[in-house]
């Protein structure tokens, strides 16, 4: 039975060429932005865990604090729940980063001592929450000269400042990214509600003769809402495939500019399981639209017949 | 003669469109299997009995007996379902152009839910009877206006209707053909088929010895 509705849908556009072109695009396009948005905002979260849990709070050490106070206050900021990573850095350790982040002028790595570099306490902490209680107790021990963070995007005063802007950013994206698909989503339900509707308007005289032999509402509306799934259908997979295509083709660069920040799953596996999820959301919100825009078309001709 | 013989049954029908009165007070009965012509001049109100029958619309006044079932007691959503039991033939053909004669046939096997395994002994059975066998896979517009009505006819028979109502069914056709699909009419009326035919032919009227039920403004002569 299915197989009629199909053949019969599969005709409508068949003999319509440019409304199935004109609709497909539009929903093509759609698509297209939405996965594109949604890897947008994949990374942007994942770009703001990163920036959260990295090790970014640096307690530098007085010099006259002695061995057994550093690993007092070692143990301690480690017995902390709201504390991880702890990593104590030496003062030589200390000169070798520098020398490491100053290796392309070699000149300024000669000029110093290991003396000049304080000795550190480096450390994360669970929920950025925590962050300002955190950095205030460290602040009040005896053995701390200073506590500085190691993140800045510009001029930001505190790592909460760093991880706000970082918010702001991915806010802005998510929802700049949610009203543009959203438009698009609308121009696509309108451009299949004018081709449903016209579609309707040229079957006027086979809707006639299927009410005349006995077909059901259902029975001819069915080719119809086939024919909308089929719109929505290749619009989902063109545009969830080219941008599918496009991001695997930047996605090599985007990781070598982002170094360590896992914008995008390393791993083939992991980016073809994000995809996948995309392309299942995708199909829902295409059954969504493609049965909206259909039967939203059919309720405005009040008789099919 | 029972009650139950009567498949057809109009009992004071009176049936107006605005100020007009296409059918007024009328009183008839088709027996099952029987073969009857409703004739008269045009807008006599022969269309109108069809699609009372058909229920396409309601009568204003009076009953309208199909089967047992008047039709008045049909909910909307089971009209459908009515209507599949009926068969339909056309003046002007009413076929999908854009199908084959095998897939206009087709249609009717799918609106009734048949299962597709079915269809093909069907099709072919029916495209048989009505001798359109080689144009199966024709399109309506490689047909001439006797095959075109053939086809419709075929579409009628093939859900097995009790009842073939026919709406000047020869009216586009020459004399010759509009014989030959008088007799295919005959031979499916003998099959047993009740068949209610509006035509003014009076040459077939005349040729095929019938109850004729006559109308004149919308009253029975």
């Amino acid at each position: 039975m299915f197989n009629i509705h199909l053949k019969t849908a599969l005709g409508y556009i068949r003999r319509s060429p440019f409304q199935a072109m004109a609709a497909t695009f539009v929903l093509t396009l759609t698509f297209f932005v939405a996965t594109i948005v949604s890897v947008l905002v994949y990374s942007s979260s994942k770009l703001i865990s990163y920036f959260e849990t990295r090790p970014q709070v640096i307690a530098f050490l007085k010099d006259t604090a002695k061995d057994t106070e550093i690993a007092d206050l070692q143990h301690r900021l480690e017995a902390d729940e709201r504390i991880k990573e702890v990593k104590y850095v030496s003062k030589e350790e200390a000169l070798a980063i520098y020398k490491k982040a100053t290796s392309d002028n070699p000149l300024l790595g000669e000029l110093v001592s290991p003396s000049i570099f304080p000795a550190s306490l480096e450390f994360s902490v669970m929920d950025l929450s925590f962050a300002q209680g955190v950095i205030d107790e460290v602040k009040g021990e005896p053995i701390v000269d200073s506590v500085g963070f190691t993140a800045a995007l510009g001029g930001e005063a505190s790592l909460e400042d760093v991880v706000t802007r970082l918010r702001n950013i991915s806010t802005y994206l998510r929802i700049g990214g949610i009203i543009f698909v959203g438009m698009l989503a609308a121009t696509s339900l309108v451009v299949l509600l004018i081709i449903i509707s016209m579609r309707i308007a040229t079957r006027r005289e086979e809707v006639e003769i299927l009410d005349l032999i006995g077909a059901t509402q259902g029975f001819i509306r069915s080719p119809i809402i086939i024919e909308a799934f089929v719109y929505a259908g290749l619009g989902v997979f063109f545009g969830w495939i080219i941008a599918f295509i496009l991001v695997l083709y930047l996605a090599p660069n985007a990781v070598l500019y982002f170094g360590e920040i896992p914008v995008l799953p390393k791993e083939t596996l992991g980016l073809f399981e994000l995809f996948g999820i995309i392309l299942g959301i995708e199909v829902a919100s295409g059954v969504a639209l493609a049965l909206g825009g259909s039967l939203l078309a059919v309720s405005r001709v009040k008789k099919l017949k | 003669m029972t009650q139950e013989s009567h498949i057809i049954k109009f009992k004071n029908v009176t049936k107006r469109f605005g100020g007009l009165v296409a059918l007024d007070s009328i009183d008839f009965e088709v027996e099952k299997g029987e073969f009857v012509f409703i004739t008269g001049p045009s807008g006599a109100g022969k269309t109108t009995i069809l699609k009372l029958i058909l229920g396409e619309f309601a009568p204003n006044s009076g009953e309208v007996v199909v089967e047992g079932k008047d039709l008045r007691n049909i909910k909307p959503k089971d009209l459908p379902f009515y209507r599949q039991t009926i068969g339909t033939v056309f003046q002007d053909f009413k076929v999908l152009h854009e199908r084959t004669v095998s897939e206009n046939v087709e249609v009717a096997l799918a609106v009734l839910g048949l299962s597709e395994s079915e269809w093909p002994e069907r099709i072919a059975h029916v495209l048989s009877l009505v001798g359109l066998s080689r144009q199966a896979n024709l399109f309506p517009s490689q047909l001439s206006g006797g095959e075109l009505q053939r086809v419709s006819l075929a579409r009628a028979l093939v859900v097995n209707p009790k009842i073939l109502l026919a709406d000047e069914p020869t009216g586009n056709l020459d004399w010759d053909t509009s014989g030959a699909i008088m007799e295919l009419f005959e031979k499916i009326n003998k099959e047993g088929k009740t068949v209610v035919m509006a035509t003014h032919n009076q040459e077939i009227l005349k040729k095929h010895k019938k109850r004729i039920i006559h109308l004149e403004g919308g009253k029975i002569k």
